[in-house]
Parts: C-alpha cells; sequence; structure tokens
C-alpha cells in the first residue's frame, strides 16, 4: 500500500509540473493570436478593429503570474475556456468532438497492433529457422521507415492510384452521423487506412521487442526444465516463456496508450482525420492558447493515468516487484 | 482507373445529350447541386453569426445574409445597390440615409425593414467585439420603414464600403432576443439571402434555395453542398473531380487540375491586393531612396512571376494599382509604366553609398514556399549590383512578430484589398499606421513617414467625390513610382477553380463582375445569382 501512496504523490506532482509546463510553453511562442489571425486574413482588418478581437477572445495584457493563477483557478472549476481558433467555441467542446475519433482510430489499432505483433513476436522466437525468420527483415525495414510516409505511400496506392479506400474525412458525406449501420459502415471503412498505417508502422516494434525478449528467456533454465517435464510445447511457450518475456511489452504498451490520446498527428494530418492530433495542429498554427492548453493537459493526463495503470498491472503481473513494495 | 472514369462520365455525359436529344432544357428541380470548397477546414463548428470573424462557417454572409450595396473590387467604382437602392451623405460626411428597397423578405416571412439596419448597426456600435471594420458609430434614426440614417463620430465617406458593402444585416426580431451576440452562434439563422441552410454536420453542410428571394428567378443552382477538406485533401478532391467551385493553391494546376480539359476545368486568379518587396526605413541605408530605386530595378519581376510563382499572376504595375480594373487610377504620366531590369542605372546609383554596408537580411514566412522561392530570386538578383542579401525563412508567428514590429531589413508581404486601391495604398503607406520600432503594428510595416503621403490620404477619405478620390490615389501612385516606400512585386492572385460541366456564367477576365473566390463574400453570392444550368 506504501508503494501505491508513494506512486500516488509522485503523479500529482508530475500532474502539477505539466500543467505548469502547458501555460508556460504556448506563451513562449513569438507573437499573439490576433496578430496572426491578421496576417492570415491578409490585412484585411480595419487596425482599429484588432483592439476588439482582443477583447472578444479575452487575451489579457495581466502579468504572467496574474494569467497562471487565473488559469489554475478555472482548471479547478474545470474550465478551459473558448478556443480562439474556434471561436466561440469552448475549448472542452472541441476535445469532446475531436477525442471519440482519436480513442476510437488510434485505440484499436494499437490493440491491434499489440496483440498480432506480440503473438507473431512469441511465434518467430519459438520457430526460430522455420519460414517466420523472413517476417524479420521485413519488420525491421518496417521499424526505420517513418510512419507519415507510409501513410502517403497507403493513400498513392490504395487512395488515389487504385480509389479502393477514400483518402480523407472520418465518415463519408453522404452519411447522416448516428446510431446507424450506415453510418458504423462508413466510419469503419474510412478508418482502414489510417488504422492500416498505425498498425503496420507500430506492430515492428512490438515484434522485434517481444522476439528478442522471447529469445532470451527461451535459454532459461526454467524453460529448459519445463521442456524437460515433458509439457506441451503451446503451455511452455505461452505459460512459461511469454508469460516471463512479455513484462517490458507491458510497460511499452501501457506508454503507448497513454499516447493514444495524443493520437498520431501526422496520420490525422495525412488521412483529414477529425481527431485531436488535428485540433492540436490547428491550435499551434493559431496560437490558440486555451485549446493548446486544453488538448496538452489531456494529453499529460492521459500518459500519467496510463503510468499508473501500467505500474498496477506490474504489480499484479510479477510478484518480485510486491516483494520489494512489502 | 482514373482514365476509365472519365470515360465513363463522358459517356454519361453523352448519354444524357441523346436522351433530352436536343432540347436545352434548364429544369431547375432537376439542376445538381454545387459543391464549393471555400476555406480549408478539417470539421465545421456550428457557427452562423456573421460578425465573427474566421470561424464563421462561409457563406453566413453573402448567401444568408445581405449588404446594403455590392461593392466590385474588379472594377474600382463600380457599385450595386443590393438591400439598399440609394445612400446620401451630410456634407460633413458624418451622416449617411440609406434607402431600402421594398418587398424583401426574411426566410421566416417577415418583413425587412429600416428597423433591422438601425438595429444591425447598434449592434455594431454596442458591441466592440463584433465591430470588425471600427465603425465609429455614434448613432442610429428610423426615419421611415423604407429609410434609416446613420451618425458616425467622424468624416466616414472612406468607410462607405465597410459600411454598405462589408456589414450584414441581422433580422431585428430575432436577434434582439440574444443576451450575448458576441458569443452567439446563430445555429438556425434566418437572412433576406439567396440562400437558407438547410443541413449541418461538422463534416459538410448544405444550403438550399430561398424560394421566396427577392430576385425573381433567381438563383438557379438549387442546393450548395460545403465539404470539410483540409488543404491536402482539396489538391486530391480537385483532381478527382468532387469539386465544381474552389479557391486553393495548386502546386501545378495543368496536372493536378485541368486535366488536358480547358474548356470545363477552369480557373481564374485576377488580382487582389499587391505583394510587396518591403524595405525597413527604420535601417539607414534601406531609407535612402537611391538604395530603393537600386533594389527596383535589379529585380526581375518577370523571373520571379515565371519561376517562384508559377505564372498564376502578372508584375505589379509600379504605382502597384492592381491591374486590369485600376486605369482610372493611374496618374496620367505613369499610365504606360512598368518595371524593368536595369542593372547598370542601379549600380550608378549605388555609387555613393558605402559598398560594406550594402548587406541585407530578407526575412520571409519558410511556410509560404513561393515567397521563399521568390526571395532566392531577389538575392541572386540583388548579388549582382553589389547588394548581399542573406535570406531567412522563418516560422509564420515569427515572421508576423518581427515584421510587425520593425525587427527585419527586407521581407516580404501581401496588402489588402479594397473596393478601390485606396485601401491598400492607406494599409501600405497611411503615417499613422507606423509604429516606433518594437511596438507591434497593424500596416505600414516599413514604416513610411511622408507628409504628402498622408495629406493625400486624408483627402480622399475627406469627400464622396469620385473624381477627387481618384485623384488622390493617383498622387500615391505617382509616390510609389518615384519615391518607392515599398518594392512592389507582383499582384496576390485570387484563387479560384470553377468547373463548367454544371453551371456557367462564372466571371472571367472578359466580364469581371465579382471576385471568383469562392472565400470572398458577399462577392460568392452574386456569383451565384449568375450561374446559370449547363446547356446539355
Amino acid at each position: 500500500m506504501r508503494f501505491l501512496a508513494r506512486r500516488l504523490g509522485f503523479y500529482l506532482l508530475t500532474a502539477w509540473a505539466a500543467v505548469t509546463l502547458n501555460f508556460l510553453i504556448p506563451r513562449l511562442m513569438p507573437g499573439d493570436p490576433v496578430e496572426l489571425l491578421v496576417a492570415r486574413m491578409r490585412d484585411n482588418v480595419d487596425p482599429a478593429a484588432i483592439d476588439a478581437m482582443r477583447r472578444a477572445f479575452g487575451i489579457s495584457d495581466a502579468s504572467l503570474w496574474q494569467q497562471y493563477l487565473d488559469y489554475l483557478g478555472n482548471l479547478a472549476h474545470g474550465e478551459l475556456g473558448r478556443s480562439i481558433t474556434f471561436f466561440p467555441t469552448e475549448v472542452s467542446t472541441v476535445i469532446a468532438d475531436s477525442l471519440p475519433w482519436t480513442v476510437g482510430l488510434v485505440g484499436v489499432a494499437t490493440l491491434i497492433s499489440y496483440f498480432v505483433g506480440t503473438s507473431l513476436g512469441v511465434l518467430m522466437a519459438w520457430k526460430r529457422g522455420t519460414w517466420l525468420d523472413g517476417v524479420l527483415p521485413a519488420a525491421t525495414f518496417m521499424h526505420a521507415v517513418p510512419y507519415f510516409w507510409v501513410a502517403l505511400a497507403l493513400v498513392f496506392v490504395f487512395g488515389v492510384t487504385l480509389q479502393w479506400f477514400p483518402v480523407s474525412r472520418a465518415y463519408g458525406l453522404e452519411v447522416v452521423p448516428g446510431f446507424t449501420g450506415e453510418f458504423a459502415a462508413s466510419v469503419l471503412y474510412h478508418a482502414t487506412l489510417p488504422a492500416v498505417t498505425i498498425v503496420v508502422a507500430s506492430m515492428a516494434d512490438r515484434i522485434l521487442g517481444m522476439r528478442n525478449v522471447m529469445v532470451t528467456t527461451l535459454g532459461e533454465d526454467y524453460v529448459v526444465m519445463a521442456e524437460a517435464k515433458g509439457l506441451t510445447s503451446r503451455r511452455v511457450m505461452w505459460a512459461y516463456a511469454a508469460r516471463n518475456a512479455i513484462l517490458p511489452n507491458i510497460t511499452s504498451f501501457a506508454l503507448s496508450l497513454g499516447f493514444v490520446v495524443g493520437g498520431s498527428v501526422l496520420t490525422e494530418i495525412v488521412f483529414s482525420y477529425p481527431g485531436i492530433g488535428s485540433m492540436l495542429l490547428k491550435g499551434v498554427e493559431n496560437e490558440d492558447f486555451p485549446l493548446m492548453q486544453g488538448i496538452f493537459l489531456v494529453i499529460s493526463l492521459a500518459v500519467l493515468v496510463a503510468n499508473f495503470l501500467a505500474d498496477l498491472a506490474y504489480v499484479v503481473l510479477d510478484p518480485r516487484t510486491r516483494q520489494e513494495a512489502q | 482507373m482514373k482514365r476509365s472514369l472519365v470515360v465513363t462520365a463522358a459517356l454519361a455525359v453523352a448519354v444524357a445529350g441523346c436522351s433530352s436529344s436536343g432540347s436545352t432544357s434548364k429544369n431547375i428541380a432537376g439542376s445538381p447541386p454545387l459543391v464549393i470548397h471555400a476555406v480549408d477546414a478539417g470539421t465545421f463548428q456550428e457557427d452562423f453569426n456573421p460578425y465573427h470573424l474566421e470561424n464563421v462557417n462561409f457563406g453566413t454572409s453573402g448567401m444568408i445574409y445581405e449588404t446594403l450595396e455590392f461593392f466590385n473590387k474588379l472594377k474600382p467604382g463600380e457599385v450595386t445597390p443590393w438591400l439598399a437602392l440609394e445612400h446620401a451623405w451630410s456634407d460633413d460626411g458624418k451622416t449617411v440615409t440609406f434607402t431600402l428597397r421594398q418587398g424583401v423578405k426574411w426566410t421566416d416571412g417577415q418583413p425587412f425593414t429600416a428597423d433591422d439596419v438601425a438595429f444591425s448597426f447598434d449592434l455594431l456600435g454596442k458591441n466592440a467585439q463584433l465591430n470588425r471594420s471600427a465603425l465609429e458609430i455614434a448613432g442610429t434614426k428610423v426615419l421611415a420603414p423604407d429609410k434609416v440614417r446613420l451618425t458616425f463620430k467622424s468624416t466616414s465617406y472612406a468607410k462607405l464600403y465597410n459600411i454598405a458593402g462589408n456589414t450584414p444585416i441581422v433580422p431585428k426580431h430575432l436577434w434582439q432576443k440574444q443576451q450575448d451576440p458576441v458569443t452567439f452562434t446563430n445555429p438556425k439563422p434566418v437572412g433576406t439571402g439567396p440562400y437558407k441552410l438547410s443541413k449541418f454536420s461538422a463534416q459538410l453542410y448544405e444550403m438550399e434555395k430561398n424560394p421566396g428571394y427577392w430576385q425573381p428567378g433567381k438563383p438557379e443552382v438549387p442546393t450548395l453542398k460545403f465539404p470539410a477538406y483540409t488543404a491536402n485533401a482539396v489538391q486530391t478532391a480537385l483532381q478527382q473531380g468532387e469539386l465544381d467551385w474552389a479557391g486553393a493553391f495548386v502546386p501545378d494546376i495543368d496536372k493536378i487540375y485541368v486535366q488536358g480539359k480547358p474548356e470545363i476545368n477552369k480557373f481564374f486568379f485576377p488580382p487582389e491586393g499587391v505583394v510587396n518587396l518591403l524595405p525597413n526605413q527604420a535601417n539607414p541605408i534601406l531609407a535612402k531612396p537611391e538604395v530603393r530605386q537600386a533594389i527596383s530595378l535589379a529585380v526581375d519581376r518577370d523571373k520571379i512571376v515565371r519561376v517562384a510563382e508559377r505564372g498564376y499572376t502578372k508584375p505589379a504595375h509600379p504605382t502597384s494599382v492592381p491591374m486590369p480594373g485600376g486605369e482610372a487610377y493611374l496618374p496620367a504620366e505613369y499610365k504606360d509604366a512598368a518595371f524593368k531590369v536595369d542593372l547598370e542605372k542601379a549600380k550608378e546609383l549605388l555609387k555613393g553609398v558605402d559598398p560594406a554596408k550594402l548587406s541585407f537580411t530578407l526575412l520571409v514566412p519558410s511556410p509560404f514556399t513561393d515567397w521563399v522561392n521568390a526571395a532566392q530570386l531577389i538575392r541572386e538578383d540583388l548579388a549582382k549590383i553589389g547588394i548581399k542579401v542573406d535570406t531567412r525563412g522563418v516560422a509564420f508567428a515569427d515572421w508576423v512578430s518581427k515584421v510587425g514590429k520593425g525587427d527585419y531589413d527586407l521581407s516580404i508581404r501581401a496588402t489588402p484589398s479594397g473596393p478601390t486601391p485606396y485601401f491598400q495604398m492607406r494599409s501600405m503607406l497611411y503615417g499613422d499606421l507606423a509604429q516606433p520600432v518594437g511596438k507591434p503594428g497593424t500596416g505600414n510595416y516599413q514604416r513610411w513617414k511622408d507628409a504628402e503621403t498622408d495629406k493625400l490620404i486624408d483627402e480622399y477619405a475627406a469627400t464622396e467625390d469620385e473624381a477627387a478620390q481618384r485623384k488622390a490615389v493617383q498622387g500615391l501612385g505617382k509616390i510609389m513610382v518615384e519615391k518607392l516606400p515599398t518594392v512592389p512585386l507582383f499582384y496576390s492572385p485570387a484563387w479560384s477553380q470553377y468547373r463548367t460541366n454544371k453551371y456557367v456564367g462564372w466571371p472571367s477576365e472578359q466580364d469581371p463582375y465579382a471576385m471568383p473566390s469562392p472565400f470572398t463574400s458577399p462577392d460568392a453570392a452574386v456569383v451565384l445569382l449568375h450561374l446559370k444550368p449547363a446547356a446539355k
């Protein structure tokens, strides 16, 4: 229990640091949102109206310290303010609208890539010397290729040239959002290419990681002992070797769950997917402090929660951590 | 795949042509919807408040809400009565009275009256946050159901465009109930315009024809569709023919968009403001007129337009007045002036300047790749006359901030445009806009200060006499040629791609009746009112 309490204290401290950085970093960027807006509109704004816009967007000239206190106060009330890019929409609405798309797409893709990648890694380590070894160079290649490049290649081949899959948007234009089979089918159809991108690009890491640890584990005495006992090779593979080898992969899985919320920004941009990554890009382009703060907050909290879950999972899976904790 | 699609489309057209066998039927009910891309967006927010600046969904102003008059920016001085039939200024230019069109109805059936106009301007007067044209409204008075008088705190002749041409009128009976018009998103807009909102979702909204529109028989396009496209998705959409009307920069337009069918896949990029090389006059060397003259003489604008701008635009007239269209605003002695490269004369002009001091940085926003290329060409050109230029591409925000504060030697920036060249001249040259270095400015970024310039700008603003206004702009054009406060390079092209397979009657170089870009309002609504179904 003391272990958990200590971890919790650590997480609170980290959360505070994250919240403070979320506040500071956007403000270190040069310029201010209204100047940017004016430049983007090719100066087609009367100079005298700029003051009006500042007031509408709630951009204050107060000291940084005062702004920081206001920010913490609003945060305590759960208020994230109004977005400047999407004025007058509230930041919480922007996040609530975009988060489900990202969590749905990246979350499902991460789960698929984790299960398929880990299983492939186990199999490849077990069946060394068979045709499965051929996957290894392919995985190494995919590991090295940046995933937005994979995305672009997929768009070019399957989207533009063959026209099998749509290359942008989360669902078809002709479909009305709602709980209908037609809508669900359209969402799945549109999610195919981006999901494949994420799976293909992130699976290589899982395969290689799992395979390498597994190979080491297979040399352990307890695996030899299990084989000597005459257990079925399946049982040895999964219950003896894989269960021990999977620990590092659990950590990386938990971490990647945290990053699910952060989204695959580049994937979302390439596929014009209306997720949180696209919103973050918009926020950064427009120096939309409230939006950036809100999104960073959600991302950092998600990473923290995921880490905490990883800690918990570790305690459950690895008896050694339990002993040290006591 | 693409080719077979084209064949199928051609077949479909042929079959359709056979079935209607020669009859050029213009059946509105059967007319196809028009698919429009105005601004890059991943998703739309449900905002139809016409006074919101950027995020308001395109079409709110123009297609749903209308203005009192329409100003054609491509033919400076051409003003069409719209919701107002005429206007009359008081002698001091502080009061203007509009006579309104009668018989106009809001889409909920209520009549449009002077009350609505007075209410709209009062709304802007009370809510500075919505008053984007910074109109100095002192009061409004309804004189009759079709007559309204607006009073301003100062002489406002030059703001007629902002008052009559750029302020959408909203219905009093619906808006007066709104507690906070600043954050009001107006999800169910009721306007006087040719269209009304029929469908909204985050990825697509649609407008349908207003059957009771005051221009009989119009519009002839029954439905408008606005799908959300991001900047890169719009290129694919143009290539695959999903869009009928777009306003996008397309890197290789012949290959991506025209695709060998120039009679259907058309584009028209008229000038909208001018792109200048800004010489910061806070720099003592660039403050010398002969140095600016030398720079201007060395820059090969034809090459910049051909190479960096892909031939999409034209080199600017030395007065910076947008051409064609601005003929009446050219000073007589420079009517036929044109920029010409003359390296010998440039070197001659630089004789009295210490060559060691002829070294500048040229700041460009790196996301604007065309300007980055132009900057490289300028660097090469200026090297020929002994001026060392160090081009530096910086992030957009950094560029905005540095140019605003005057923290640069040379930079490139576009000017705003308006219904006459006065608007760009004022923003470029007005002394009141020149801030001290270190303080962000909102125009005159090169910090030009000249009593004669300011006098001409004030003269334009102090009269409603068009001849006198033209004379003031001609004077400013003369200053541009002789003193080069900024170095004009080329016109900013207004992007517009339109397909003629469904509808015809688009603006063109021969008939520039309105800005052709779908992102310019209220011009886009004027374009829609001119469209007719293509003969099959």
